[in-house]
């Protein structure tokens, strides 16, 4: 396998010859369509350069290199803003899934290329208006439909839904079982008669999210992933891979060093702010808390790579990064002073406060909301009770609305 | 290298957490807070026969040749069980400044000593509130050093120091014997970390290192004591975490244990996120020795594991509710332990502006 320093070296050189043509300037006041369009285009030229689907196996079109290979070059590629955003959740989970799950392998090569190439977009429809921490308790039903089946409800927060082809699913497939027992999970065609997805605003008025209603969608048996009312298991599973894809020290807002530029340039009391103990402290200890993410994050790779199972430490990935981010990206405002008050909706927040700072919540719910989270370490890393669950054991269409 | 442990790496931890336990004894610790100059004995003996002395030392000078990792876990375990042996961290940033100078004699005639458990040695570099001072005002004029250092854990029953201190206008690192030398004890909260500040009044040394060599090894040094030291403060805050989760399952109120309540779930599961980012900062430090960003690593291991060790002694007092601020519960170890540890070796105020000097370098 290719030294992890030589392919740093590749991935450099070759994102560096792309960077005019895909980067963050050549991006800048694009519509959604056509900025949708270039990252089609960069997801094509990535594929065709051999650096698609990285630790992916090569006998689905894969490379099948390792997870740091991976890192190292995203890592590099974050840097220069690259019009990737659409392929993060269809790469990250559902294609796994199917690698994982389906058996029809010759099809599942052919989904995985055209998404690596950025053909195609997959989207996770789990949520539900009335099921987000609790999802077990969702209510899109799925019903025997001759020798298929049919789904009918509502799905709510899928991102990209109305830009994807596919989609994996989850839904009841019998009430009369308790919650996590009477689910099913399947992939479906986002396409397909009775499927609508409708997007709206979040409060940045970023467009990601969709409301998508199903009515009488009708699927095949072969569109069933894993075992009737096994469904929660493969979503538990689609959720530990989760875990590490949703995995960036810094929360997927600007970077340490980008803040100590900042603070170097900004003044405080006619010094630069980098002076001021009080930014010292902040800039330290975001640093320290980062650094031990990426330090979790390189060990977890490097044992699954040895054939370990990684520690369950991976799960401090979400909860400390983000909530790292949104403390840093309100000190940079108030270090502004008025000035901190503006707002360029076309900033990216990789590289601006405001930016950062209005989406940083959705990060601090979506994947499990903090608190889901800090349940999870207590209840399956140090053994705590579960919190009193009035619905545990009852069937679900039992449980008081 | 590697941030993965070997077996070798694993076994000395296992190994070494088993003597311990074995050596526990709580009301032999209690007893060693009251008293000023008090330190383990019995466990200290242990040590010494374990190897844990000669681990880092060389084997060219009667040492096993290991490095930061092995002893990183050892100090982990010490940090576990709060024992009231100071000297292993001591020992080495003294075995460090020896092997960075180039005083073969001095290296004979101490290095095996210390490996045999025979001699204790320290390094003395703050003074006042400062750990590690640009220029130093103890001073060595004609080979005699005079001036008072701050005081360091270990000082009590040390035989030899490294001292910061200035020489010909420069800094410089020297050696002292510490036989005549006067100790300003300190009366602690902790004690049998046996603090004490070094007073010299024209006491002979050695000039190992001078100027800007000096200052640099002497830097890596204290990065080094800082990542030791950050093991043995996640040890104890893990250690007090677990304490912690054990209580909370076993203690009721209101008809289920306490750990059910979210407000305490979720402050345990709080704590357990701070060690565990302290862990791998240590981890990583311990791998990056000999790289450049060695320094800037060390702080961010003693930065963290200072915030997981206060904060999980001070959690675990409160989640223990009335038992936990007793005497003979001996939770108060804990609180004592994270507290000293986190003053010893400078403050996270100096290894917070440390850090964002080594990344303010970094990136300029």
């Amino acid at each position: 396998m290719i030294d992890l320093d030589e392919f740093r070296a590749k991935a450099r050189d070759w994102l560096s010859t792309m960077a005019g043509e895909f980067g963050r300037e050549a991006r800048r006041g694009l519509s959604p369509e056509q900025d949708l369009a270039l990252g089609r285009r960069y997801m094509a030229a990535k594929y065709e350069a051999g650096f698609g689907g990285i630790n992916m196996p090569v006998e689905f079109g894969g490379r099948g290199l390792s997870g740091l290979h991976k890192i190292v070059f995203e890592t590099e590629e974050m840097e220069i803003g690259f019009p990737t955003v659409y392929f993060g959740i269809s790469l990250g989970m559902p294609i796994p899934i199917i690698m994982k799950f389906c058996e029809d392998k010759a099809w599942v090569r052919e989904r995985v290329i055209a998404a690596l190439r950025g053909e195609e977009i997959w989207c996770q429809l789990f949520s539900e208006p009335a099921a987000g921490s609790d999802l077990a308790g969702l209510r899109m039903k799925a019903e025997q439909d001759g020798n298929g089946w049919k789904l009918n409800g509502q799905k709510l927060w899928t991102s990209h839904a109305h830009l994807a082809d596919y989609g994996i699913i989850v839904a009841r497939s019998d009430p009369n079982v308790p919650k996590h027992k009477g689910l099913t999970y399947f992939w479906v065609d986002m396409h397909a008669q009775g499927v609508e997805a409708k997007p709206f605003e979040l409060l940045d008025h970023e467009v990601v999210c969709n409301e998508v209603f199903f009515d009488d969608v009708k699927l095949t048996d072969g569109q069933r992933i894993g075992p009737v009312g096994g469904g929660f298991g493969v979503a538990l599973a689609t959720l530990m891979i989760e875990r590490y894809v949703a995995g960036d020290a810094d929360g997927f807002g600007p970077t340490i060093p980008f803040f100590v530029d900042f603070a170097r340039d900004v003044e405080l009391n006619g010094r630069p702010a980098i002076e001021d103990g009080r930014i010292r402290s902040a800039i330290a200890r975001n640093y320290a808390l980062r650094n031990g993410l990426r330090s979790i994050r390189d060990r977890a790779f490097l044992m699954m790579e040895a054939g370990m199972e990684p520690g369950p430490e991976g799960s401090l990935s979400k909860l400390a990064s983000v909530r790292s981010r949104q403390k840093l990206s309100e000190l940079a405002i108030d270090l502004r002073g008025a000035a901190g008050l503006a707002y360029d909706p076309d900033a990216g927040s990789k590289e601006d406060w405001v930016s950062s700072w209005l989406s940083v919540p959705t990060g601090r719910i979506a994947g499990g909301a903090d608190e889901m989270l800090l349940n999870t370490i207590a209840e399956r890393i140090l053994g705590l009770p579960q919190d009193h669950r009035p619905d545990k054991g009852v069937p679900f269409n039992q449980i008081p609305a | 290298m590697t941030i993965l442990y070997d077996e070798a790496q694993e076994a000395i931890a296992v190994e070494s957490r088993r003597v311990l336990d074995d050596k526990y004894d709580l009301q032999r610790l209690l007893d060693l807070v009251d008293v000023t100059g008090s330190f383990d004995e019995e466990l200290w003996q242990s040590a010494v026969e374990q190897g844990w002395t000669a681990l880092a030392v060389p084997e060219q000078y009667g040492g096993l040749g290991l490095g930061l990792v092995e002893l990183g876990l050892i100090a982990q375990n010490l940090g576990a069980l709060t024992v009231g042996v100071p000297f292993l961290s001591g020992n080495d940033a003294f075995v460090q400044l020896l092997l960075a100078g180039s005083d073969e004699a001095a290296r004979e005639a101490w290095l095996p000593r210390i490996a045999a458990g025979e001699a204790i040695g320290v390094a003395a570099l703050g003074e006042g509130t400062s750990p590690f001072p640009a220029a130093p005002a103890a001073t060595v004029v004609d080979g005699k050093l005079s001036g008072s250092k701050a005081a360091v854990a270990g000082a009590l029953k040390a035989d030899a120091a490294v001292v910061w201190a200035s020489a010909n206008g420069k800094p410089a690192l020297v050696l002292v014997e510490l036989d005549d030398t006067m100790r300003r004890a300190v009366d602690s909260f902790d004690n049998s970390r046996l603090y004490g500040e070094l007073v010299f009044d024209g006491a002979a040394a050695t000039v190992l290192l001078e100027g800007e060599a000096a200052r640099k090894a002497a830097l890596k040094a204290l990065a080094r004591l800082a990542v030791v030291t950050a093991c043995e403060q996640t040890g104890g805050g893990e250690q007090a975490m677990k304490i912690a989760r054990d209580y909370a399952l076993e203690r009721k109120a209101f008809g289920q244990p306490i750990a059910a309540f979210q407000s305490i779930k979720h402050r345990i599961a709080e704590i357990y996120g701070l060690v565990e980012l302290a862990r791998a900062n240590c981890i990583d430090a311990a791998a990056r020795e000999s790289e450049a960003d060695f320094v800037l690593k060390a702080c961010a291991a003693r930065l963290s594991a200072s915030e997981a060790y206060d904060t999980a002694a001070r959690d675990a007092v409160q989640i223990h509710g009335g038992i936990g601020v007793t005497w003979q519960l001996g939770l108060h170890l804990h609180m004592r332990r994270a507290r000293s540890l986190s003053a010893e070796l400078g403050s996270p105020l100096f290894w917070e502006d440390l850090l964002v000097s080594e990344l303010e370098g970094a990136t300029a």
